[in-house]
C-alpha cells in the first residue's frame, strides 16, 4: 500500500468511516486525477457518506443534487426568479427604459437562483458536488449530465457561457435500479460498494456507537448478517445497523433477547412482509444460530 | 490472441498498451483514453504497489460490478507469471451453446417447431371471408400464420406500432395541460409591459412509464413464442423503457438483445444465449427469479407488468399466486396476455391460471396482431 492510501485511510478513520485499501485507493485516484467516481451499490452502504467525508476532509462545501425520476436540467442548474422579475417589471414601469434595458435588466445575475449544478461550477473554492441515486433520474438528464462531466461548463442563453472555476469533485451515486449509460460510465472512474464484512460492519459499529457494549454489538451485527442472507425485500444495510443498535441503546435494552428483538425490529426492516417473514422464520431460532 | 505476460514488452507504457488490449479481448470496454488515463494514474505514483495499482486500474478499466472477475483475470494473467482460472461468464456463454441447443431455438425462431415440422397453413385467414389479406392477416391466429405472410405481418405491425405509439403520445400532450413558463411568458410580454397577455404553458413530461414484459417460452407456447418475440422487439422502439424475459424452466433476461438494430441479429443472439427453449415450465419458479433478482430494481409505481404465457404451468401453482402477488405489490398494473384466449370456448381452467385472476388488473388475449396492438388501450391508462 502506498503511503497516500495509508494516510488517507487513517484520515476517514478519524472522522468516523472505516474504509478499506481498494476505496481509499479509488477515493485518493478520484482526488488525483479529478475524475468523476461513480460508486453503485445496494441502500445504506456508505455511498453518500463517502462523499461527506471527502468534502469534511478537504474542508469544502458539500453540494449535493439528489436525483429523482422527471428532474430535469433545470431544476438542476438554475432557476429565473419570477416574482422578483415581475416585480422589477412593475418598478421599471414608468422609467423610460427600452425593451432590450428592460430584459437586459431583468436576466441579469441578480435574479438568477443557482441550483446545485450551476452553484457547483461557479463556486469559489473547489467543492464536492454529490449526484445523488442518478439512476432515478431520466435518461435525458443522464445525456446532459455527460457534457457537464466533460466540458465544466454550462451554458445560460441570457448570460452566455459559465466555466467552471475549480473543477469539483464529483461523486455520483447509483443504487443500481437501472444501468447508467455506458457514455456517462466511461467518464467517471468505478467503484461497487457491497455490504460488508462481519468484521468491517463490527469496527463500523464500535466506531460510530462506542458506547454499544461489546457482546451486544457482536451479536447485533451476527443478527444483521443473518437477515441479509435471507430473501428480504429490502435487506438492512450499514445505516439500519447503526440505527437499531441506537435504538437498543436509547431504549437502554442490556441484552439482545427475543422481546427486545421484536419490539425494536423496525429498525432495520422497513416493510410488513420483511418483518413478518422473520417472524415466521422463528427470532429465537435465529438467535440460535448466530449463537447468540 | 495470446495472454501476454508484460515482461514482453519494451517500455512501461508499451505494457500497459498490451493490457488494455488483454482486457479489450476479454470484453471490457477499454480503449486508448483508458490506456493514456493509466500512464497518467502511474505517474501519479499509483504503480509502485501492485495491490494499489490495481484497484486503481480496475476503477478505471470497470464499468460494472460483473467485469470485476475479467479485470482480476485479466490483471493477474497479465502482471503475474502465475495463470489463475475466471468464470469468464460472457465468452463460456458463447461456447456454451452447442449445436442442438443453437438448432432448437433457431429452428423455433425461424417460425418452425423444435422437430422440424412446418407450421400449419393459413387456413384462418382464408376463412376470413371477403376481407383484405392484410385485415385478414391481422385477425389470423399466429399458430396459423405461413413464412410467407409472416414477412407481410412484420410489415403491418411495424406500420401498426408505428401508429400506436403516435396515438399514446398523442394522448398524453391532449389530456394533460402543462402549468404555466412564467419564464417565456415574460419574455413573450416584455412588449406589453406590466400586462400579461399571451400566457405560455409548458408542455407537460410525458410520463415515462417502464414496461416488463415476461414471455413464456416453454413447449406449449412454441407457436406463439416467436410472434410475441418479435412484437415485444418492435415494442422497444417505440417505448424507450423496456425491460424484457424470457422464461420456462429458468428466467433469461433479454433486454440487451432486443435492443439490437436487426432483428435478424437480436435472433441470432438470442439464440446463442436462450437456452430455455421450447422446455418444460415452471411458471411459479422462474417469477420467483423475477422477484429475487430484478423485481426491487425495476418495479414501481410506474411500471406496467406484461405476462404473455399460456398459463399452463407444471411447477407448483401456490408458488405462482404468491410471486404473482409480490408483482401486484410493486407494480402500478399487471396484465396477462395469454394467447390461447383467442382460441374459441377457451376458460382459465388451469389451476394456476385460475389463482391469479383476481389479481390482474387485466386479462387479454395476445393470439393474433390486431388482439396485441388492444395493448394501446392498457399503456394509454396507464
Amino acid at each position: 500500500m502506498i503511503p497516500q492510501v495509508q494516510q488517507l485511510i487513517e484520515d476517514f478513520d478519524r472522522l468516523g468511516y472505516v474504509v478499506e485499501e481498494e476505496l481509499a485507493t479509488v477515493l485518493l485516484l478520484t482526488l488525483n486525477l479529478n475524475k468523476p467516481l461513480l460508486l453503485e451499490g445496494p441502500p445504506g452502504v456508505g455511498k453518500t457518506e463517502a462523499a461527506h467525508i471527502i468534502s469534511s476532509l478537504k474542508n469544502t462545501e458539500l453540494i449535493r443534487l439528489q436525483c429523482y425520476e422527471g428532474l430535469d436540467a433545470h431544476s438542476a442548474i438554475y432557476e429565473w426568479n419570477y416574482q422578483k422579475q415581475l416585480l422589477a417589471i412593475k418598478l421599471a414601469e414608468n422609467e423610460k427604459l427600452s425593451t432590450e434595458q428592460k430584459e437586459a435588466h431583468i436576466f441579469s445575475e441578480e435574479f438568477l437562483m443557482k441550483r446545485p449544478l450551476l452553484k457547483a461550477i461557479s463556486s469559489e473554492q473547489q467543492p464536492v458536488l454529490l449526484i445523488d441515486e442518478i439512476d432515478r433520474a431520466d435518461e435525458e438528464f443522464e445525456a446532459f449530465l455527460l457534457e457537464l462531466l466533460s466540458d465544466f461548463q454550462i451554458s445560460i442563453p441570457e448570460l452566455g457561457t459559465i466555466k467552471a472555476k475549480h473543477k469539483p469533485i464529483v461523486i455520483l451515486t447509483s443504487n443500481r435500479t437501472r444501468e447508467l449509460s455506458d457514455a456517462l460510465k466511461r467518464r467517471c472512474l468505478y467503484h461497487w460498494i457491497d455490504y460488508p464484512n462481519f468484521q468491517k460492519e463490527l469496527n463500523i459499529l464500535r466506531k460510530r456507537v462506542p458506547q454499544f457494549e461489546e457482546t451486544l454489538a457482536v451479536q447485533l451485527v451476527r443478527f444483521v448478517h443473518y437477515l441479509r442472507e435471507m430473501k428480504l425485500q429490502k435487506a438492512p444495510g450499514i445505516a439500519e445497523t447503526l440505527d437499531w443498535a441506537n435504538g437498543l441503546l436509547a431504549l437502554q435494552f442490556k441484552s439482545f433477547s427475543e422481546n427486545d428483538i421484536e419490539k425494536t425490529l423496525g429498525c432495520i426492516l422497513k416493510s410488513d412482509p420483511d418483518i413478518n417473514l422473520v417472524k415466521r422464520e422463528g427470532i429465537a431460532t435465529i438467535l440460535e444460530d448466530i449463537g447468540a | 490472441m495470446r495472454e501476454d505476460h508484460f515482461t514482453n514488452y519494451q517500455s512501461f507504457q508499451e505494457a500497459l498498451t498490451g493490457f488494455t488490449s488483454l482486457c479489450r479481448h476479454h470484453e471490457l470496454k477499454v480503449g486508448l483514453s483508458h490506456t493514456q488515463e493509466a500512464i497518467d494514474l502511474a505517474s501519479h505514483g499509483f504503480a509502485k504497489d501492485q495491490a494499489t495499482f490495481q484497484y486503481a486500474l480496475k476503477a478505471l478499466y470497470c464499468t460494472r460490478e460483473e467485469e470485476f472477475d475479467a479485470f482480476s483475470y485479466c490483471f493477474r494473467t497479465f502482471w503475474n507469471k502465475k495463470k489463475h482460472r475466471y468464470n469468464h461468464t460472457i465468452s463460456k456463454s458463447k461456447t456454451k451453446t452447442n449445436a442442438g441447443k443453437t438448432n432448437k431455438a433457431s429452428l423455433v425462431m425461424a417460425g418452425f417447431s423444435p422437430k422440424g415440422e412446418k407450421k400449419e397453413p393459413n387456413e384462418e385467414a382464408k376463412q376470413v371471408t371477403g376481407a383484405s389479406k392484410i385485415e385478414a392477416l391481422k385477425k389470423t391466429d399466429f399458430r396459423h400464420v405461413s413464412q410467407m405472410d409472416a414477412t407481410l405481418l412484420d410489415q403491418i405491425a411495424e406500420q401498426l406500432l408505428r401508429q400506436l405509439n403516435h396515438r399514446l403520445k398523442r394522448k398524453m400532450r391532449v389530456a394533460k395541460n402543462g402549468p404555466i413558463d412564467l419564464r417565456k411568458t415574460i419574455r413573450k410580454n416584455l412588449s406589453h409591459g406590466e400586462e400579461l397577455i399571451h400566457l405560455i404553458k409548458k408542455n407537460r413530461k410525458k410520463d415515462r412509464f417502464r414496461v416488463i414484459l415476461l414471455l413464456d417460452v416453454s413447449g406449449s407456447m412454441d407457436k406463439y413464442s416467436f410472434f410475441l418475440l418479435k412484437f415485444i422487439w418492435s415494442l422497444k422502439s417505440h417505448l424507450k423503457n423496456i425491460e424484457a424475459f424470457v422464461f420456462s424452466t429458468n428466467l433469461i433476461r433479454i433486454t440487451e438483445f432486443i435492443h439490437q438494430d436487426q432483428i435478424e441479429k437480436a435472433m441470432d443472439d438470442l439464440s446463442l444465449h436462450a437456452n430455455n427453449w421450447s422446455g418444460g415450465t415452471k411458471i411459479g419458479e422462474c417469477l420467483k427469479s423475477f422477484n429475487d433478482l430484478y423485481a426491487k430494481r425495476m418495479l414501481n409505481g410506474k411500471s406496467i407488468t406484461i405476462i404473455l404465457s399460456d398459463g399452463l404451468d407444471d411447477g407448483n401453482t401456490g408458488q405462482m399466486r404468491s410471486e404473482i402477488d409480490k408483482i401486484k405489490m410493486r407494480t402500478n398494473k399487471l396484465v396477462w396476455l395469454n394467447p390461447l384466449k383467442g382460441t374459441q370456448g377457451y376458460a382459465p381452467t388451469a389451476q394456476g391460471m385460475q389463482s391469479v385472476l383476481p389479481l390482474l388488473d387485466n386479462f387479454e388475449t395476445a393470439h393474433n396482431l390486431e388482439s396485441l396492438l388492444e395493448l394501446e388501450n392498457i399503456l394509454a391508462h396507464a
